[in-house]
């Protein structure tokens, strides 16, 4: 490995690892195609490294958050097992669907709750709305505002109902479930934005450990390249949970509208 | 209405404590396998022992303790270790939650726990 493509894996890494944290999306469909397309690495390596970066980006998130307690995480362990379920269940809507109509599908989908999201910013005039009448009380501290946030969740089983269809189609889709997780929990849920990226977050890794174990199996895992990668995504993991403290909600929900169209047209287009 | 304004204490979050805590070790020791591993692939690449290209999860542990000691083999202990942490986190989850005495969590945990397990020896099975 060149030490150009030593330093150009570790800032790739680094963008992809402080959008992932910031985002709750771990940052595969920024790294996949720049390893592959500007670093000339075969796709499977590519898809390996970036489940790789996938869990650094959760691990590291999960620790920071969990401290600050902005995970929720006992609402993301019962998504977790809709997730698990559904990703399980993937390979028999392959048989019946698609990828092609799958993604043209979920394009449209992508388009409509971004649309909602930046919708619900201009009618509540960039004010979350909480609610104090479902389950599961969570509580955290947002810096950016200097008060203690306090919410619960509602809608559980929808929530549980999306995160299995996320399952379910991330494989298939080649994206993460965090694109549809998110929003959920944040527009059905009602759960504040930064305690959704970051139950998001905390899930990913959660979800892509198994996929890592069968792409080791396989043999896909280049060391040099996964682990150049991955000390880039740990520090702009880091870097991308500490933006998330200090940033507003309302510009969290915008940067994560934002990604979802650009996912929604990537999609689309291919 | 649930009440939302509880006043944290120490055993209320031990979950999130301990599993905050096992991540952060987790990382920072995988992280430095890593550091170490790339550092001496530079410094001495003819420590580089080319059959460790993609080793199995048996071969890395015999590797890990044997003479033949190399980069490589550093690295891909780094980034097991990283994979190990997803799961770390569901088995102090599971833990915190019983300190907690909310069984109900022990019992989600568990099986999000167990799932895992199933699907990485299902693809320690894939290996042969």
């Amino acid at each position: 490995m060149s030490i150009l493509s030593f330093i150009f894996l570790l800032a790739g890494g680094f963008i992809a690892g402080t959008f992932g944290a910031l985002l709750g999306l771990g940052g595969g469909v920024l790294l996949i195609p720049f390893l592959v397309m500007v670093l000339d690495i075969p796709m499977h390596q590519a898809i390996a490294t970036s489940i790789i970066a996938v869990i650094a980006t959760s691990s590291v998130g999960a620790a920071m958050n969990l401290e600050r307690r902005t995970v929720h995480m006992r609402l993301g362990m019962l998504l977790e097992i809709a997730t698990v379920t559904g990703a399980i269940l993937g390979g028999i809507t392959a048989n019946y669907l698609s990828a092609t109509i799958l993604a043209k599908l979920f394009s449209g989908l992508l388009f409509f709750v971004a649309i909602i999201m930046l919708w619900r910013i201009r009618q509540h005039n960039g004010q979350e709305i909480l609610h104090t009448d479902g389950i599961l009380p969570g509580t955290f501290t947002d810096d950016a505002t200097g008060t203690t946030v306090h919410y619960t969740v509602k809608k559980v089983p929808v929530a549980m109902l999306i995160s299995l269809v996320a399952g379910n189609v991330s494989g298939l889709l080649g994206v993460g479930g965090g694109i549809f997780k998110v929003p959920a929990m944040h527009i059905l849920s009602g759960i504040p934005m930064k305690a959704a990226t970051a139950t998001s977050n905390f899930m990913i890794g959660v979800t892509a450990a198994a996929s890592a174990f069968i792409y080791f199996a396989h043999g896909h895992l280049n060391p040099f390249v996964a682990s150049t990668a991955a000390l880039g995504v740990l520090a702009g993991s880091m870097t991308g949970v500490r933006i998330s403290r200090k940033i507003h909600s309302k510009v969290l929900t915008w940067v994560f509208a934002l990604a979802l169209l650009g996912i929604s047209i990537q999609l689309y287009l291919r | 209405m649930p009440d939302i304004n509880f006043i944290s204490n120490d055993s209320h979050h031990a979950a999130e404590r301990w599993t905050s805590r096992v991540l952060r070790l987790g990382v920072w020791v995988s992280a430095s396998l890593m550091i170490f591993g790339l550092l001496l692939a530079t410094i001495s690449p003819s420590l580089i022992v080319p059959l460790s290209t993609n080793p199995s999860l048996g071969n890395l542990a015999e590797h890990m303790f044997s003479d033949t000691f190399d980069p490589v083999t550093l690295m891909f202990a780094g980034l097991v270790l990283l994979m190990f942490t997803p799961i770390l986190r569901v088995i102090t989850a599971v833990f915190g939650f019983a300190v907690e005495r909310d069984w109900r969590f022990v019992f989600v945990s568990s099986i999000v726990l167990l799932m895992l397990i199933g699907e990485i020896v299902y693809s320690i099975f894939l290996k042969g």
